[in-house]
């Protein structure tokens, strides 16, 4: 691997780290966000890829065209309602 | 491997949505390309990309799901990369006609807990060139208050790729595949011309998933792959200081994505907006980052729309060169290449999407049987940009889109 992207994953992964701990940090107490709140939260709009063939025919289309590929995320939400 | 079925290995990660229902998905999607060069009197390349997807509870906490997906392809090829007619300083020849198609049967297992859920699951895609077995396992996990969700993914691909026997040939001695080459022949087969090398391909995905508050949530991730195997396009020619060579790019390529993506409800507005920023690093020097944003609006309780605009850039491969450096000068390394996905370049995608949506209520279920339907279409152009003096595949100009993509889905949960 060339240094300058071995230092450039380095930087990256500790921003990550960082980003990790703040949003755990902010927001992890199970109070954060009580049950009865999290109607818009379960709604489609809020849902990370809610059409799953969507995402998979856009991955394929975008990584055959594009360099890149990965870190679409995964599909989902964070109502914790399922 | 026109067709590139390694992305498998992104693919098989999404399932670690619950699906709490019996379900029957299916999409049709059509794909467009423009060209730069004609091939006869075909200027494009047409992808019909059909979907279908089957969801079956097995009890409380466990379900089955299966799926099937095809690419049928026809049309133009990219332009060729390579001999350029003597005296000529134009480096990219026509393109060629061709069919081709890709097919993909999938099957999954998924546990879903009270907080937890685990998914295995196993996919087979083949077509002419390529050959491809996925095993993929996933878990997330919710903490107290469900207001935390960790999940992690993995994903390993025994692939095969078809390759002309080339024997000991040095690079620049080594001759691409041809349409006429059959692929995957049993060894000692008379008349046997071709080859197939392993590719292996370990892929993982780690994500937090945050409510923020009522009306906000945020997802931060982690995306590792490892390629292991035959990389180039074995169709693909290079012309090195004068030889007409097979495209030789390294066995190795580690990739590394780290995303960010987050969704803030307007409830008053009947609105959402969603953002997702994802950058991107690999062992062969290509850098990206790559903004989306979305839009999403009802109109009335039935109609959503959304709009949908991404912004891509990357950097180029390091062993990547214009043709004509490669055609005068040869290349500086033992690799050479003239794919497009290894330039520099930028795409700019936009576009919207419009669903019908019915939900069961007091009055009973949605024609009697669902209880929710969802109907869509889309319509999204992508305008690509090269930005190297000698784009790898030619330069397609003007206003409209390079490329189009449009689709009709219905998904029936019952």
């Amino acid at each position: 691997m060339p240094r300058s992207t071995a230092v450039a994953w380095s930087s990256s992964s500790k921003l990550f780290a960082v980003a990790l701990l703040v949003a755990a940090l902010a927001g992890c107490g199970r109070f954060a966000v009580r049950p009865n709140e999290k109607e818009h939260l379960a709604d489609r709009t809020m849902q990370f890829d809610p059409d799953g063939q969507e995402a998979a025919s856009d991955d394929h289309v975008l990584s055959n065209r594009e360099g890149s590929s990965g870190g679409k995320g995964s599909g989902g939400g964070g109502c914790g309602c399922n | 491997m026109r067709l590139q079925l390694s992305l498998i290995a992104a693919l098989v990660l999404v399932p670690l949505v619950a699906r709490a229902d019996d379900r029957v998905d299916t999409t049709i999607t059509w794909f467009q390309e423009r060209r730069a060069e004609a091939a006869g009197d075909k200027t494009t390349l047409d992808v019909y990309h059909p979907q279908f997807d089957l969801g079956i509870d097995l009890g409380e906490s466990f379900s089955l799901s299966a799926g099937y997906e095809a690419d049928i392809v026809s049309g133009a090829t990219e332009s060729l990369y390579a001999a350029p007619p003597a005296g000529s300083v134009d480096a990219v020849s026509s393109a060629t006609l061709f069919d081709d198609a890709r097919q993909v049967g999938k099957a999954g297992l998924s546990f879903q807990g009270r907080r937890s859920r685990l998914y295995a699951g196993y996919a087979y895609g083949f077509e002419r060139d390529y050959l491809s077995h996925s095993v993929s396992a996933g878990a997330s996990i919710d903490l107290p208050g469900k207001n935390t969700t960790f999940g992690v993914a993995y994903t390993h691909n025994f692939d095969q790729v078809c390759d002309l026997d080339n024997g000991n040939a040095s690079p620049l001695e080594r001759r691409p595949l041809t349409g006429a080459n059959e692929c995957f022949v049993a060894a000692g087969t008379m008349g046997r011309t071709t080859i197939s090398h392993d590719v292996a391909i370990d892929t993982t995905e780690a994500t937090v998933t945050q409510n923020l508050s009522p009306t906000a949530v945020i997802q931060l991730g982690l995306n590792g792959q490892v390629v292991n195997g035959f990389q180039s396009n074995p169709y693909r020619r290079v012309r090195v200081g004068g030889i007409d060579a097979q495209e030789a790019s390294p066995l190795v390529r580690g990739r590394l994505a780290l995303f960010a993506r987050a969704r803030l409800a307007f409830p008053r507005a009947h609105a959402a907006l969603g953002a997702d920023l994802r950058g991107y690093s690999d062992t062969w020097g290509v850098d990206s980052l790559t903004a989306e944003m979305e839009y999403f609006q009802y109109l009335g309780g039935k109609i959503l729309f959304r709009l949908r605009t991404r912004l891509y850039q990357q950097t180029k491969a390091v062993f990547f060169e214009d043709a004509i450096d490669y055609a005068n000068f040869g290349s500086t390394g033992a690799f050479f290449t003239g794919d497009r996905e290894l330039s520099p370049l930028r795409n700019v995608l936009f576009g919207g999407k419009m669903s019908y949506l019915a939900v069961a209520d007091d009055a009973g279920q949605v024609w009697g049987l669902f209880d929710e339907i969802d109907f869509h279409l889309r319509a999204e152009g992508i305008w690509a940009q090269s930005l190297t003096d000698t784009p790898p595949d030619g330069d397609v100009s003007g206003p409209l889109p390079d490329m189009i993509i449009v689709s009709l889905g219905l998904l029936m949960r019952y």
